[in-house]
């Protein structure tokens, strides 16, 4: 029998504001433990949580870029569990009233991955598990959280690793998280069971509980599919539990303990009013925020007549995205501006993480200016070309690198000089031409680029060569 | 009712020890407790909005960083540390 995964996605994201979600201590990571507490995060009786706006304000744009409804009244709840990582014995989270519901993240295939809430809540501090032993950090403790719940839509691996990374970018590029998955700012939790294709029914699911990284949740799924069909097809049951993924062995193995006091007992914080938003609000920060990539990609491709390709490039990374706008304005021809960042520019970069850092040594305006140069017809495309690699080495720029003496290209009776000297320096490759070698008149055309310093226009150049051959 | 077992179970999600002997009247005063609860759950109180029963809404924080407290200080309450860290001991 063939069988098909079902998943469903808990995604936790540390929310990138100055202080944390009940107390004014940083949120910055790491540090020395335990200096970043006072008596709120640390959980001494007798102090009381008082909520920052910016995790209302940034949970609030989370949800407006999945599409979810924000609810106009929504609270604060205790989760109860006793553990080490939580002075207090219970969690400030949102039960039944969370601020966001009912939005979705669309895959590049157009389907849509149902989000059935957000909420914002508190994280657990730090625990160094030492020969039995454990030793406590809640530097992390107290820090804004959102989590985000999606609907059990995944069908694959892939469609879960595009629904994490299009989180990641979509928070990234609004600017309310890093999404660092190897320094935890972004973990997620995946519930996965399986059933025959074709079947309506889910299956029992388990939870593969803190993953941080993609890779790993890509084989911890993989790994986790495997197991319960196996379980399944030998006459096993899958058992509803939560497990771990060890990435050296890469298995799961269950968790069994945490797993008993599944009872959170949920009530509201008492020490905590109603967080009311209302729709004016809600506008003011719908309009606050930035283009999202997927209309951004519409525009470029509607108004730049960029290649769906490309624009998909240029909107993956905000950084990017912002750059090829500043290079744009005032240009007739945004295509160029977007050839010379997915060329020239993005040679200089290596790996996806240097894309969206976009640390690069030409400024947009200095981009903009060049692709001024060659509108205006000052400069031909190869002399742009061999401009930029000089600036993106050099830092300079157009000005400091070509002068006007260098500009408005050469006249006519120089380009057929430089042919007729071409021809006369180059016997060797006029005989491979006229034996039918056209390549060969590929040479001469450098040794007239390299003559004219890079000004002649190559195309014009290779057509005179022709025609002085022929 | 209340059963022993169900007063077993929160002993345990409190971390809590009740010996059997115990057992008979923790039952009893828990089923106390709960019927209380249902003293006040038979109140009528159509008029109340229970979501919001202060009136209050909207207490917010700005988000401006004010520096923590000592690392000493932060300590000084624990029963034991290590590392800079609360140490908890391994049990039994
Ligand atoms: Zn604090």
């Amino acid at each position: 029998m063939k069988y098909e995964l079902v998943a469903g996605f808990e995604t936790h994201i540390e929310l990138a504001t100055n202080t944390k979600i009940f107390c004014s201590c940083t949120t910055e990571f790491g540090g020395e433990p335990n200096t970043h507490c006072c008596p709120v995060c640390i959980g001494l009786p007798g102090t009381l949580p008082k909520l920052n706006k910016k995790v209302v304000e940034y949970a609030i744009k989370a949800g407006l870029a999945t599409n979810c409804e924000i609810a106009e009244i929504s609270k604060m709840d205790r989760k109860n569990y006793c553990y080490p990582d939580l002075p207090k014995a219970y969690q400030i989270s949102q039960y039944d009233m969370p601020l966001c519901q009912n939005g979705y993240v669309e895959l590049s295939s157009g389907k849509k991955i149902r989000l059935n809430r957000i909420h914002i809540e508190e994280d657990a501090g730090k625990l160094i598990h030492r020969k039995g032993d454990t030793l406590v950090d809640y530097n992390r403790g107290g820090v804004p959280l959102i989590e985000i719940v999606s609907e059990p839509d995944i069908r694959s691996v892939d469609e879960a690793k595009e629904y994490v990374e299009k989180l990641q970018l979509i928070m990234r590029y609004i600017g309310i998280s890093d999404c660092k998955m190897q320094e935890g700012s972004m973990r997620c939790d995946v519930n996965i069971s399986v059933r025959p294709v074709g079947s309506e029914v889910y299956g029992t699911r388990t939870e593969i509980k803190n993953m941080n990284s993609i890779t790993f949740i890509a084989k911890a799924m993989e790994y986790e599919f495997e197991r319960q069909v196996d379980l399944i097809e030998s006459g096993g049951k899958v058992i509803q539990e939560t497990l771990r993924y060890d990435d050296v062995t890469n298995t799961t193995s269950s968790m069994r303990g945490k797993e008993d006091a599944h009872d959170y007992r949920y009530f509201r914080e008492p020490d905590l009013v109603t967080i009311n938003v209302p729709k004016e609000q809600v506008e003011k920060i719908k309009k606050s925020l930035p283009e999202f990539p997927t209309q951004k990609l519409k525009r470029y491709v509607e108004e730049y007549d960029i290649p769906n390709t490309d624009a998909q490039l240029l909107t993956k990374y905000r950084k990017i995205a912002e750059y090829f706008e500043e290079a744009i304005d005032g240009i007739k021809t945004p295509k160029t501006a977007s050839n010379f960042i997915i060329g020239q520019i993005f040679r200089k970069l290596e790996n996806e993480a240097e894309k969206e850092e976009f640390n690069i040594k030409v400024s947009a305006k200095s981009l903009n200016e060049l692709i001024k140069l060659l509108d205006s017809g000052k400069i031909k495309m190869n002399l742009a070309k061999s401009t930029l690699d000089k600036m993106l080495e050099t830092g300079k720029n157009v000005y400091e690198l070509i002068s006007e003496s260098d500009m408005g290209g050469i006249d006519d009776n120089t380009l057929l000089e430089l042919c007729n000297q071409a021809i006369q320096q180059n016997p060797n490759a006029v005989n491979d031409f006229k034996n039918g070698k056209v390549k060969a008149v590929k040479a001469m055309v450098g040794f007239v680029m390299k003559n004219s310093r890079g000004k002649a226009d190559a195309v014009l150049a290779e057509q005179k060569l022709i025609e002085l051959m022929q | 009712m209340v059963t022993h077992e169900e007063v077993q179970k929160l002993a345990i999600l409190a971390k809590l020890f009740v010996a059997d002997e115990e057992l008979d009247k923790l039952t009893k005063d828990m089923e106390e407790i709960i019927s209380f609860a249902d003293t006040i759950n038979n109140a009528s109180v159509e008029e109340t909005n229970f979501d919001n029963i202060n009136g209050l809404s909207n207490v917010f924080r700005e988000d401006v960083v004010i520096p923590s407290f000592s690392r000493e200080d932060i300590l000084k309450n624990a029963p034991d540390n290590d590392e800079g860290c609360f140490l908890v001991k391994k049990r039994g």
